[in-house]
């Protein structure tokens, strides 16, 4: 199952770095975007800034002049009746003045060039006009006396700073220049008077003379212009004269500041965002190398590992093998996961234990230390494996399952058992030589005596043989008898040696010492496949030696099971059934191995009969001392399902 | 074989007094040892019958006093004595030059037969062996010259020969001859050449 994660990761990687030249590029994308329009926006303000000035200007000038043309219309309208005395000229003047045309003196000059009228009365004639020369300036009137037509003078200072011009209007009565009048504009005033609020409001106003010197502003004072401006020609009055307008830095409009500060912070957040989700993703890739490498790790220690993993959810269903385990049992991880019990890999024989131990562990409930466990190979072989199950809990917390390691400790109850077969014959062939041992030393101090009577009574019987008197022979008669009780001695010994004292009676639990008996011979019973059936119908008192009995029975049980070494398998059965009648304990024994052939029945019970390779010949001569010892009785009958069954009836002690 | 005693070695007291007994019934003297040991301190060359030997005893074994007594050329016959178990090494002793061995518990008057048979063996050898001993006692009397001219006499060489060869007087010879006679108390040189042809046995 461990080929699906060799993806190689190497490209996944190459492939996220082309994933992450999309997002830089849109960003950069987006900020240049984002730039150019903000760039195109504030060009397309520009040029209609300078259109507007443009056409203000344009206005303005126009504005400008048809002020002018007005004020020569009204100067070259000027009759006799205001020129004929200082107060008509000075109401006509007012009337001119309340235009706010930029007027601020009038002169009335004669045919002659002198001033005749003057209105404001000129204070300082001698102040220098445009060319040095006196108020109003002779020049213009003579170039507007012989045109005819208005002219208009150079600029010249007035004061500081305040420039002003004249304009010098021919007045022609009953067809000859009767005289010029004279208007003069300071340019100061005439920008004032003539630029509207909401042009100056824009604009810083200036005219400028043909040096570009700066003749007269209409500006507010603080404001910094911009140095984008414009000027169109002003004429008349000409001379070079240029009208100039700048725009004021004007304060941004709040909804373009607002947008382009949106777009700047969104720009930064999406920078921002996208160096964390970088990081972050950075981070993820660092601890998915890790966990890959940790998985891969692990991987690699469980495919090598020869102890079998198996995993299961709660209801039981497998939901992970590894290598080790498919190969114990010889089920691909394919075939196995998704199984629920039972599984294929249950022994048949055992399928109900195995079930009841399933569903323990699958409950919490299962041995806390390992447990040892048959299992059937897909061959159908048995197998023996050592279990350990640890709970599976997932990163919440959450118990999901169990995770079970199985160690495969086929061999090794092989080799116990052969071990445990070898032991048992080694500790056969040691008793066999002890008791051999015996035996001949037994024989050897018996011998003694027998041989001195035998020969004592030879002898005896020679001498009578000879005839000769009884009185010799008496003595050795007497020495006969002496051996042959010396004879009685030994024998008497060695039974006083073997034989245990009825003192070592108690009262015990007989199905206690069927059950001790049972436990003795259970690995012999596991081995052969015996089932054994114990039906304790009673559970009788009785009175004896616990040690003793424990040997008879374990030798009947034992003659049992070694009797069904050639019963097919499913008949291999015990039957163990305690009862009580009569104030006796009944128990019976009965199995269905070979049976007691008629012709060694009656030798059965004796010392050193034996069937078996091995034996001894002293089993069930034990059993029968011992039980008749119990002043009970030990008898046998053919089992009519085959077999044999022993009976066994002692007395229960009394009330 | 009025000398002739049957030496009994067993550690038990019943066992030796019995077979004492049965041995008296058949007017068979014998002598008993309770260990190997006594009776190795006792035993000669010149013991003559036989020795009944149990073959397991505490101490010294049977084996043990039986290949003891074979290095120090004590002929006695040795009938064995032998539980059960100890056949084989019974059947070896056998083999290393035992009379016999007998296996407990034995048929007593069958014991005794061997024992006498052991004894008749015996007794024919002390005799050889007793005789033996005599003529070479009656040897070592005869003088140097004696034996040279013994040697000539039962090669069958005339008187005048000897004389010839020994480069003596005829009369001398004869009076050599006779004391020859005398010392190995024979009568003629056939009756010489018999008790001499013992010794080349």
């Amino acid at each position: 199952m461990g080929s699906t994660t060799t993806t190689p990761f190497g490209e996944r990687i190459n492939r996220w770095h082309w994933l992450w030249i999309l997002p830089r590029l849109a960003f950069i994308l987006f900020v240049g975007g984002v730039a150019l329009l903000l760039w195109m926006s504030d060009r397309a303000d520009k040029e209609e800034q300078r259109a507007t000035l443009i056409s203000d200007i344009l206005w303005l000038e126009q504005n400008l002049r048809f002020h002018l043309a007005r004020n020569e219309e009204l100067l070259g309208r000027i009759d006799v009746a205001h020129t004929s005395d200082a107060k008509a000229f000075e109401s006509y003047a007012r009337t001119m003045f309340g235009f706010e045309s930029g007027l601020r003196q009038m002169i009335w000059l004669g045919s002659d060039g002198a001033v005749r009228l003057a209105y404001p009365a000129i204070t300082d004639p001698g102040l220098a006009g445009e060319t040095g020369e006196a108020i109003p300036s002779q020049q213009s009137y003579r170039l507007a006396r012989s045109l005819g037509k208005p002219v208009y003078s150079r600029a010249y200072p007035y004061f500081m700073n305040d420039w002003q011009f004249e304009v010098h209007v021919p007045v022609s009565r009953e067809g000859r220049i009767a005289g010029v009048a004279v208007g003069i504009y300071r340019i100061r005033d005439l920008l004032g008077d003539s630029v509207p609020w909401w042009l100056a409001e824009r604009y810083r106003i200036s005219v400028n003379g043909d040096s570009g010197k700066v003749l007269g502003t209409r500006s507010k004072v603080e404001s910094a212009v911009t140095g984008e401006g414009y000027q169109v020609a002003f004429d008349p009055p000409g001379w070079g004269l240029a009208l100039h307008a700048e725009p004021y830095h004007a304060p941004r409009p709040l909804a373009s500041l607002l947008l382009s500060g949106t777009l700047v912070i969104l720009a930064v957040i999406v920078l921002w965002s996208l160096w964390i989700l970088r990081r972050h993703v950075v981070r993820r890739q660092a601890v998915e190398e890790q966990l890959r490498q940790e998985h891969a790790f692990r991987k690699a220690m469980e495919d090598s590992l020869d102890t079998g993993m198996r995993a299961r959810n709660l209801e039981g269903e497998i939901i992970y093998v590894n290598p080790a385990f498919c190969r114990m049992v010889g089920w691909s991880a394919t075939e196995l996961i998704g199984r629920r019990p039972p599984m294929p890999y249950w022994a048949d024989d055992i399928l109900d234990e195995t079930r009841a131990l399933s569903d323990s562990v699958l409950a919490g409930e299962g041995p806390e230390v390992g447990f040892e466990l048959k299992l059937k190979r897909r061959t159908g072989d048995p197998i023996d494996v050592l279990i350990h199950e640890a709970p599976l809990i997932d990163a919440r917390g959450q118990h999901f399952g169990w995770m079970g390691s199985l160690v495969d400790i086929t061999e090794r109850k092989q080799a116990d058992e052969r071990a445990r077969q070898q032991q048992d014959r080694l500790q056969s062939t040691a008793r066999l030589v002890a008791m051999g041992e015996m035996a001949s030393s037994i024989a050897h101090e018996l011998n003694q005596p027998l041989a001195a009577i035998s020969s004592y009574c030879t002898g005896a019987a020679n001498l009578l043989r000879s005839e000769t008197p009884a009185d010799e022979v008496l003595p050795a008669l007497d020495k006969a008898v002496e051996q042959a009780r010396r004879a009685g001695q030994i024998i008497r010994r060695i039974y006083s040696l073997a034989r245990h004292g009825e003192d070592r009676f108690e009262l015990i639990q007989f199905e206690e010492r069927i059950d001790d008996a049972l436990a003795l011979l259970e690995a012999d019973i596991r081995q052969n496949g015996i089932r054994v059936t114990l039906d304790l119908q009673a559970r009788p008192l009785i009175e004896g030696d616990p040690v003793l009995l424990e040997q008879a029975l374990f030798n009947l049980f034992r003659n049992a099971v070694e009797s069904m070494r050639d019963t097919v398998p499913d008949q291999r059965q015990m039957g163990i059934t305690l009862a009580c009648a009569d104030r006796y304990a009944l128990l019976t024994i009965s199995d269905r191995g070979c049976g007691i052939a008629a012709n060694v029945a009656d030798k059965l019970f004796d010392p050193l009969f034996t069937t078996k390779v091995e034996g001894l010949g002293m089993g069930l001569a034990i059993c029968r001392s011992v039980v008749e010892n119990h002043r009970g009785r030990l008898s046998f009958e053919a089992n009519p399902a085959g077999g044999t069954v022993f009976h066994i009836l002692l007395p229960m002690a009394p009330q | 074989m009025s000398n002739a005693t049957t030496h009994i070695v067993d550690d038990d007291p019943a066992v030796r007094d019995a077979l004492q007994w049965l041995l008296r019934s058949r007017r068979v003297q014998s002598q008993t040892w309770e260990s190997a040991s006594d009776f190795l301190a006792f035993a000669s060359r010149d013991l003559c019958g036989c020795l009944l030997l149990d073959v397991r005893m505490p101490g010294m074994s049977g084996i043990e006093l039986f290949d003891r007594l074979r290095t120090r050329h004590c002929r006695l016959p040795v009938i064995f004595l032998t539980g059960h178990g100890d056949v084989p090494m019974a059947v070896q002793a056998l083999k290393d030059g035992a009379f016999d061995f007998i296996e407990k518990p034995y048929d007593d008057n069958a014991l005794v037969d061997k024992v006498l048979a052991a004894i008749a063996q015996d007794t024919k050898r002390c005799v050889r062996e007793n005789s033996i001993l005599l003529l070479e006692k009656k040897l070592s009397q005869l003088t140097l010259r004696e034996r040279e001219v013994m040697k000539r006499i039962l090669a069958g060489t005339l008187n005048k020969v000897i004389a010839d060869e020994l480069g003596i007087a005829m009369r001398t010879v004869e009076v050599h001859r006779s004391r020859i006679f005398e010392k190995m108390k024979v009568r003629s040189a056939v009756e010489l050449s018999q008790i001499l042809g013992l010794l080349g046995d």
